[in-house]
């Protein structure tokens, strides 16, 4: 047995774009879409996560920053399934993600998102045969909705005239925006940013920041974000968690970053901010 | 170094080597259950493995058959059996250097690429960015490759083989002035079905080896572009290994059925 094809699909011209479902909203606003309790991880002697707890709620933009190397990839591999932890539990979208067999884990896997630090967009397809891929896999479309979706998320990134390119034609902050479109074709519930303004300049950064919030809204998507650029993940995030040393050393909103007495969390939060760190 | 600590780590690579292509090959065989094909990467690595391996084995087995009947041409011209050419070469070339060489051939060419490619994925995340939207990198990746990689070097050298007797003749025919009929009289009277059977049972096992060995070092990769480099070359060190060790236990095996 065959799966259908979407190369000749897309050797067509796309019909006109039309108006989406809308946003899908499978969890209330307010209920836990992913827990993390005494999470830990060690690469041979490295202690990368020693006892992580974690919690974020349907509808938030949570920041996950910290120092380089301080596992904040590892964490949210780890979250995504993509690696296993030594110890600890993960209830991601109300299933034990440590428990579940492979098959409850790929269908999982179909309500959550990820855009990669480095892309990880398939080389060897165009840039539309990349968004749509994930909805084709799933084989439950027509190759016309396939069509008219990846025409309205290529669009949400402001896109909309590069489908028929291949990935190593685009810049950086196009290819980041094309892993936007396609970690979005399914709507999925929650979203994982892997450092997605890493390499990037500070105007480019900015768009990829207010963009993640523009189609976080749009979908009442839950986000979780992991950058070094605080000064421009502002507009994006609801609140902060700020990993050191393998733990949790901080977690709160930006006002509570500002407010706080500990010296890690000032300079942290008051260097990020060139403006601020002048006033002061 | 203490020797006896080298032997033991050699064995332990070995053994984790062995026992990653052996899950490898499980996994394939429970992704194929039931049996699913993703037809645009199973006719994409068809056309690559197959189609565009045609030249360098036409090549390949048309000179070989060349100088095999260059070879025993100076035994062939002293004792006069010009009837041996044939049966000497068809028996040669259908049993043993058919699909061997074909297969080393294509372990070079298929193999090593296929490598590259998995390892290239590898490292930019490509595989893990399958699992994450719910694709099986085994399903979707390997068992195409797996199912290519057997089909078409069973007929790879089902062409090797006519294209060595084609050389073969050629070159008896105006070098060693031996008719290319009798050439060919030598091959077809010789009853060299059997050897041609083991022949392909030969590429299907080359095919199936080639292609888990590659996609083992391939999805193992570690370490960026040098790591895909380090991997390109084990596997074809390995796939040479595999061809070899697979190649003696099927003749083996043949030759017990044949001389009972």
């Amino acid at each position: 047995m065959t799966q259908p094809s979407f190369r000749d699909t897309f050797a067509q011209d796309m019909p006109p774009m039309q108006a989406g479902p809308g946003p899908r909203t499978a969890k209330q606003l307010g209920d836990v879409v992913l827990r993390v309790r005494g999470l830990k991880k060690n690469f041979g002697d490295a202690v990368v996560l020693d006892g992580i707890d974690f919690e974020m709620r349907a509808g938030e933009v949570v920041g996950v920053i910290g120092p380089g190397g301080v596992g904040k990839s590892v964490f949210v591999k780890i979250c995504c399934g993509l690696l296993e932890p030594d110890d600890g539990a993960i209830e991601l979208l109300g299933q034990d993600l440590l428990a579940i067999d492979q098959k409850s884990k790929q269908r999982l896997r179909e309500r959550v998102g990820l855009v990669f630090q480095n892309y990880a967009l398939f080389d060897f397809m165009t840039v539309g045969e990349n968004v749509a891929f994930p909805m084709v896999q799933r084989g439950t479309a027509k190759p016309d909705e396939i069509l008219v979706k990846v025409q309205e998320r290529l669009a949400e990134v402001d896109l909309p005239n590069v489908r028929h390119l291949m990935p190593n034609e685009l810049s950086g902050g196009m290819k980041k925006r094309v892993g936007l479109a396609r970690a979005n074709i399914n709507d999925p519930e929650l979203i994982f940013f892997d450092d997605p303004t890493a390499g990037l300049d500070p105007v480019t950064s900015s768009k990829i920041f207010n963009l993640i919030r523009r189609t976080q809204a749009q979908r009442n998507s839950t986000c979780l974000v992991i950058s070094h650029d605080i000064d421009r993940m502002r507009p994006a995030c609801d609140r902060y968690v700020l990993l050191l040393d393998g733990r949790v050393h901080f977690r709160g909103t930006e006002t509570d970053a500002m407010r706080s007495q500990d010296p890690i969390v000032q300079e942290f939060f008051r260097k990020g901010d060139g403006s601020k760190a002048g006033a002061a | 170094m203490n020797p006896i600590a080298v032997i033991g780590s050699g064995f332990l690579n070995a053994s984790e080597t062995l026992g990653g292509i052996v899950m490898v090959l499980v996994r394939i065989l429970r992704a194929m259950l039931p049996p699913r094909f993703d037809r645009d990467e199973t006719w994409l690595n068809l056309y690559k493995v197959g189609v565009k391996s045609y030249p360098i084995v036409i090549m390949t087995a048309f000179f070989t058959g060349a100088i095999m009947v260059i070879q025993s041409g100076v035994y062939v011209k002293q004792t006069g059996a010009t009837g041996l050419l044939g049966w000497g070469a068809g028996y040669a070339v259908l049993a043993e250097i058919g699909p061997v060489l074909i297969g080393l051939m294509f372990s070079g060419r298929v193999g090593a690429n296929n490598t590259a490619e998995l390892g290239t994925m590898k490292v930019t995340e490509q595989i893990d960015a399958l699992r994450t939207l719910a694709i099986d990198p085994t399903h979707y990746l390997v068992v195409p490759r797996f199912v290519s990689m057997m089909l078409m070097l069973v007929l790879l050298t089902v062409l090797g083989d006519l294209f060595a007797l084609i050389g073969g003749a050629i070159t008896s025919e105006f070098v060693l002035d031996v008719d290319y009929r009798v050439f060919f009289q030598g091959v077809f009277n010789s009853n060299l079905l059997d050897e041609f059977f083991t022949g392909l049972i030969k590429a299907i096992t080359f095919g199936a080896s080639i292609s888990v060995i590659s996609c083992h070092y391939g999805l193992t990769v570690s370490g960026g572009a040098t790591g895909v480099g380090r991997a390109v070359n084990a596997s074809v060190v390995s796939n040479a290994i595999g061809i070899f060790v697979f190649d003696s236990i099927i003749t083996w095996c043949a030759n017990s059925a044949l001389f009972k």
